[in-house]
This record gives structure tokens, sequence and C-alpha cells, in this order.
């Protein structure tokens, strides 16, 4: 619980209350909060390099999966976009193009400092590949291949063990469907997308002791999938 | 075969009688010069029957005179005159130039006879045929398949209807009607009389010179049009493209009256149309009022439970304990939530009526999906035990997640709601044919009987026995959504008690058929 003091987030949103909301709560939280009300001013204060993006996908003037591509054509920083339910379409292609993480609208200031933890926590981590994971009673164990739960080795086959392996590679983070294809079968994937969902419902029997009440993975319907850990 | 030798031109008739004369002479001369035969003339009559069954009445008639000259120049005494030496001669050859005449005149009665029973039992296929395709519901493709079978079945180069309506004219073509590129084909047919008029006559020849024939020589296109009319006033236009400078005098006829079908059933098609229009208009209406209801008390009740709560917080007058104030707080996020779910179930609804919603189908392991769903919903029905009943090898299933998450949710909140606290919840699911059948049963009180059709219309509510107000909608939503699948939604009461909602999903074959079981 100890968020990166003094981080700059750039939050990209017309809408008053929601600008006064996230204002006062990361505020209050040491985070130095700057606003962008348009896409064009967006782009501007980009050049100053925040350390994390909050974007609302429905902007007045741009579109909001233009201004991803060109965001990420400008820095690294993770951005979290922010949409309204009913489209999931637009969440996936905006993560397919670079975002980090989504927030659905209505959503709770728990769930907002959660994701931002994770994005800027990846951050600072990226490069570093630990050999080991280890979370909550699951170990997967990189270099020997070895994955347990609860120290009770668990025997996958080779694309259950691909996809656990993706999913930890971006933990807490939420992994859509295209990402997980490319990671487990590489970009040519063919027939296996139609299976996707049927592999990862395998892999979560082998790991989960209560379906109703996953540990490890979160299904992000529409969207995706999501390792979760304590931290988060 | 009658049919075929009917196309001959006049003059190639004519000849051909001739030449069976001709034919003929030589046989009776070969004859003659071995043996004496008695009424050997006897032998022309097969030449003019045979030009009257094949060649028509002129060239009968023209085959019965050469007979008469032949038989005389050639066999009757003194042959290679025209004269005859014995006045009973005369009277045989006389004899025997009526009997060809007469002959050959009933002969081509009957070929006359053939050829429009043929004619007939042609037309009539053809307007079996015509009357089939237009029991067709589109009119569209009801029209292409009636050109193409007149197309078809008058052997012409091409067919074309033209609908007036507003606007520009639409056009159906059946082969090559390049002869009307350009015309005006609702004026060429505007001076033929109604088919109401004394003369009756609904379809006329109309010579157009085509300007880009094939080949080199410019076609000699025949347009031949009949008017539509439905109601005394004219619709449209049905024109054929004859290559062939021959018309038919049958064309008119099956021409007319396949006019008469088409005007009616495009009349008929309008109208039904007409009446889809208005039908929609109707449920839109019956829906945006709805709407409005709805908007007044569902939306209403927790805005009013937010203003209150929030109102009170801002009191300066009242010291609130700490669980006053938490009280208030968590009653405006509870308010504000379940707006937000009548919200999203209003835009669902909505993409339902206006027929935007396109299932994204992948395919999806179904006892993870309900586990999913149910653990997402236990907030909601902690005061209920819940079972799922899945079987073990149950195959994937092809589907929309959100959407199927959306419908099973729904039930569920319903059963919830609408059950006693402590009353179970069952999800279950199995295979009934090709199809995935789920069903989410509670042992509540059951939904009344007048109730059961009604259930899943929009915005309607069964007798709240001090139950929570749902929206109206989830159900309705639910529906939609199933129906978008291919599937069916229903309910029906248990004879112990409690209601059961049973949805089915279609079970297709992979489209890439490979079991996931095989690949590890």
């Amino acid at each position: 619980m100890s968020p990166a003091t003094g981080a700059r987030i750039l939050l990209v949103d017309d809408e008053p209350a929601i600008v006064r909301a996230v204002r006062a709560n990361l505020g209050s939280r040491g985070f130095r909060v700057e606003v962008a009300g348009s896409g064009s001013e967006a782009l501007e204060r980009a050049e100053s390099h925040p350390d994390l993006i909050l974007l609302d996908l429905g902007l007045p003037d741009l579109d909001g999966l233009d201004l991803i591509r060109a965001l990420r054509g400008r820095g690294r920083a993770p951005i979290i976009v922010l949409s309204a339910r009913g489209a999931e379409r637009d969440k996936v292609r905006a993560l397919d193009l670079g975002a980090d993480d989504y927030l659905t609208k209505p959503f709770g200031v728990e769930e907002l400092l959660a994701r931002i933890r994770v994005a800027l926590r990846h951050t600072l981590q990226s490069g570093t590949d630990e050999p080991v994971f280890r979370n909550r009673g699951l170990t997967v164990d990189i270099e020997h291949r070895r994955v347990t739960v609860d120290d009770e080795e668990l025997h996958l086959t080779p694309t259950e063990y691909a996809l656990l392996t993706a999913l930890v590679r971006h933990a807490d983070r939420v992994v859509t469907d295209s990402m997980l294809l490319q990671e487990v079968w590489g970009p040519e994937y063919g027939d296996e997308d139609h299976y996707l969902h049927v592999y990862v419902a395998r892999l979560r029997k082998k790991l989960e002791q209560d379906p109703q009440k996953p540990r490890y993975i979160a299904t992000e319907p529409g969207v995706g999938y999501r390792l979760l850990t304590e931290e988060a | 075969m009658l049919a075929a030798m009917g196309r001959i031109a006049p003059l190639r008739g004519y000849a051909a009688a001739l030449a069976a004369v001709v034919l003929v002479s030589v046989v009776i001369g070969v004859i003659e010069a071995r043996a004496q035969v008695a009424n050997i003339s006897m032998l022309y009559l097969m030449a003019v029957l045979g030009a009257a069954t094949r060649l028509g009445r002129g060239p009968a008639i023209a085959a019965s005179i050469a007979s008469f000259l032949a038989f005389n120049w050639f066999f009757v005494e003194p042959t290679h005159t025209l004269s005859v030496g014995d006045p009973k001669e005369w009277f045989a050859l006389v004899l025997f130039l009526v009997t060809a005449v007469i002959t050959s005149q009933l002969a081509a009665d009957q070929r006359d006879r053939a050829r429009e029973a043929a004619d007939r039992a042609r037309d009539a296929t053809l307007m079996f045929e015509v009357a089939r395709v237009l029991g067709e519901p589109d009119l569209e493709t009801a029209l292409a398949s009636v050109t193409e079978r007149l197309r078809q079945g008058l052997g012409v180069a091409g067919v074309m209807v033209e609908l007036e309506g507003d606007g520009v004219p639409r056009r159906t073509i059946a082969g090559d009607a390049s002869a009307l590129d350009g015309a005006d084909v609702g004026s060429l047919a505007a001076w033929i009389p109604s088919p109401r008029s004394a003369t009756g006559a609904g379809a006329r020849w109309i010579r157009v010179m085509n300007a880009h024939g094939t080949g080199t020589a410019p076609r000699d296109d025949r347009v031949h049009a009949a008017p539509l009319q439905a109601g005394g006033r004219r619709i449209g236009t049905l024109a054929i493209v004859r290559a062939s400078p021959q018309p038919r005098t049958a064309d008119d006829r099956i021409l007319t009256s396949v006019a008469t079908q088409l005007a009616g059933a495009i009349e008929r098609s309008r109208l039904r149309q007409r009446a889809t229009e208005a039908e929609i208009l109707r449920r839109t209406d019956e829906l945006k009022n709805a709407l409005l209801g709805a908007v007044s008390h569902d939306l209403r009740t927790p805005l009013a439970s937010i203003v209150a709560s929030a109102g009170s917080l801002r009191q300066t007058d009242v010291r609130w304990t700490e669980a006053e104030r938490e009280s208030f707080l968590s009653d405006i996020e509870t308010e504000a939530r379940r707006l937000s779910r009548i919200v999203s179930n209003l835009l669902d609804l909505s993409r339902m009526e206006s027929g935007t919603l396109h299932p994204e189908r992948s395919w999806y392991d179904v006892a993870a999906l309900i586990d999913d769903v149910v653990g997402r919903l236990r907030p909601l029905t902690q005061d209920h035990p819940v079972e799922v009943r899945v079987p073990e090898d149950f195959p994937p299933v092809s589907l929309d997640y959100v959407e199927i998450d959306q419908v099973l949710s729904n039930l569920i909140e319903n059963a919830a709601r609408h059950t006693r606290p402590g009353s179970a919840i069952v999800i279950s699911a199995q295979i009934a044919g090709a199809e995935a059948v789920i069903e989410v049963s509670d042992d509540g009180p059951g939904i009344p009987n007048d109730a059961l059709d009604r259930v899943f219309e929009p915005f309607f509510r069964g007798p709240s026995g001090g139950t929570p107000r749902g929206t109206g909608l989830g159900l309705a939503v639910a529906r939609g959504l199933v129906e978008a699948h291919g599937g069916r939604i229903s309910v029906r009461n248990r004879a112990e008690g409690g209601a059961v909602f049973r949805f089915t999903l279609p079970m297709e074959q992979p489209a890439r058929a490979r079991a996931p079981a095989v690949t590890p």
C-alpha cells in the first residue's frame, strides 16, 4: 500500500464531476494530477512525460483509439482506459492498440487505485523477469517448468502451461483474447482461436478450488482474462 | 417437332411442298414404267398431307395444285400437255384436286389444333410456375425468379419488369434486355389500352431498332410490353425482348395473364410492407410510451433516494452519527448502481429494437460461464443457496460471452428477487438434440398462469408480493439476446411449485471441425 508518491498522472476526461472526484481521491493519496479536457490537450500535456495516463474513450474532439495510437507514439507511460459498459469492442481495441488496462464506468475508487498501483508497479518492474512466480499458493517455476498450487504439483498440457505463463507475465493486468492467442500460438494462430476460452476453462478447472470464486484467473467479460495477485 | 417446323420461313415452305410433289412424280414415273397401277395418283395425296401437317395451309394448297398439274402433265394421255383426251379422266382429275384440297385443309386444321394445344400446355406450365414463384415472400427474389422463368419458358432473349414507385423506376432483368437500355418503357406502354377496355388487349408489339447489336449487323429486336395495373393505376411494365422478328400471338395471351398476376403480387407485397411498417411504428410508439412510464417510475425511485441521502448529509443543523452517515452513503451507492443497471438494460433494449444486435460468437465452456456469473452475482444471491448442475463432458457452445452472461444474470437476479430468502436457485445445462438447454429454476411462488405469456414483454411486472421491484426489463432483454443467438426462451411453473426459466442455444459444429480434446 505504498503508492509511488509524487507519481504524475494525466487524467484525460471532459466530465467535470469525474475530474473532481478522481483529482480529489488521487491528490489526497499523494499523486500529482494533471487534467486534459480534450484529445488535443492530452497530446500537448503528454509531451511532459507523465507517469500514467487515465483516458476516457469518449472525448469531444478526437477518437479515443486514434489518441491511444498517438500517445503510444510519444512514450511508454501506462494508459488506463475509462469507458462505458457495452463498449467491450472499443476496450479490446484500445488494449490491443497498446493501452495497459481499463475501467468500466461507473467505477469505484478502490478499483481505480488498484489499477493505478498495478500499472505503476509494472513500469518499474519491466525487464526483470523473475524465474519463479509465487502468489498465494500458486508457484510457476519457469526454469523447471513446474506449476504447484498449495505445494501440490499440477500436470498441465503444453497449451495450458503456455496460457498460464502468458497470464503470469501480465499479472494483475487484463490480457485480451488476441494477446493470449499471439503469445501462446504466435502471430500465425489459426484454428485455435475457436477454442481459446475452452482451454482457459480447463486450466482454471485444474487451478481453482472454487470455480465460482476464482483465486487466480478472473474473466473480464467480452475482453479477456486477468491473473489475480494479492498485491492488487 | 411441330413447333420447330412451324418456324420455317414461308417461302421455304412452298419450296419444300413443290419438292415433295416432284419427288412423288419421280416415284410414280418409276412405278408406271414397270406396271400399271390403278389410281396411282393417290400417291400425290401423301405429298399434300405431308405439306399440310408439316408446312401449313398455304404450302398444302400449293402442293394440291402442283400435284394436279404434274399428274396431268406427266401421266394423263396425251402426256406433256395440259389437255385431256378422255372426259372421264377430266372428272377423275377434278375429283383428285377437290379431295387434295379438302384433305389438306383438314390436316392443316389438325396441325393448328395440335400446335395450339402444345402452346396452351406450355402456357399452363409457365403460369403455374409463375404463380408458384410469386408466392415467395420477398418481392425482389420473386421478380428475379419470374423474369427468368418467363425468359426460359417463352424462349426469348430477355425479360424485364419495371416498377414505378417513388422516384426512379426499378428494373428487374433476366437475360439480355439491352434493347431497352435507356428506353422509357413506361411511356412505350403508355398508349396501350387498359385490360379493362373493350378491346381487352393488354399487350402490343413495339419494334425497337437496337443501335448496338451484337456482331456487325444491328439486331432487329422486338419489344413486347404489357402494363402492370393495380387498382386502376399503372404500377409498372412487363416487357419481353425477342431477338427474332417473328411475333407469336400466344405471347400476347400469356404476357397479359402474367402481367395481371404480377401486378397482384406486387400490390400484395406493397400492402404487406406497409402493414409491417405500420406495425413497427405502432410498436415503437408503445415502447416509447412504456419507456416514458418506466422513466417516471423506475428512474425516479433511486434518484429520489439519492437526492434525499445527499441532502441529508449536507444538513448543517443535524449531527449524524457515523453509522447514519455510512447508511446514507451506502444508499447513494446502491441506488446509483441500480440506476446504472436500468440504463444498461434500456440501452440493450434499444439496441434490440433497432436490430443492431450481432452476437460475437466464440466457443465457451458453459460450466465456466455459469460459475463466473454465479460468482459475480454472489452479493445479490447471498440469501439463497445456488446450485449449478452441468455434466462433466458438456461440449463447448458457440456464444457471445457478454450477452449470455447478461441473460443468465437477468434470470438469476429475477429468481433471487421473486423468491423468499432461503429458497434455492438451481442452474442446470443439458444437451437436447442439436441444442444446449440451460434452465434457471427456483422454488418460489411461481408465475400466475395468465402472466406466463407476458413476462418477457418489456415493462411487464408480475404482482409484487412485497418483493423489491425490478426494472421490468431484465426478462425482455434476456429474450432479445437469446433470440439474437437463434435460440428460444420460455418459462413454466413446476408442479411442485416454483418457476423454471429455460433458454436454448443452437449447438453448431465448430467451423473447422476439430475437437479441442485432441489438441494438447
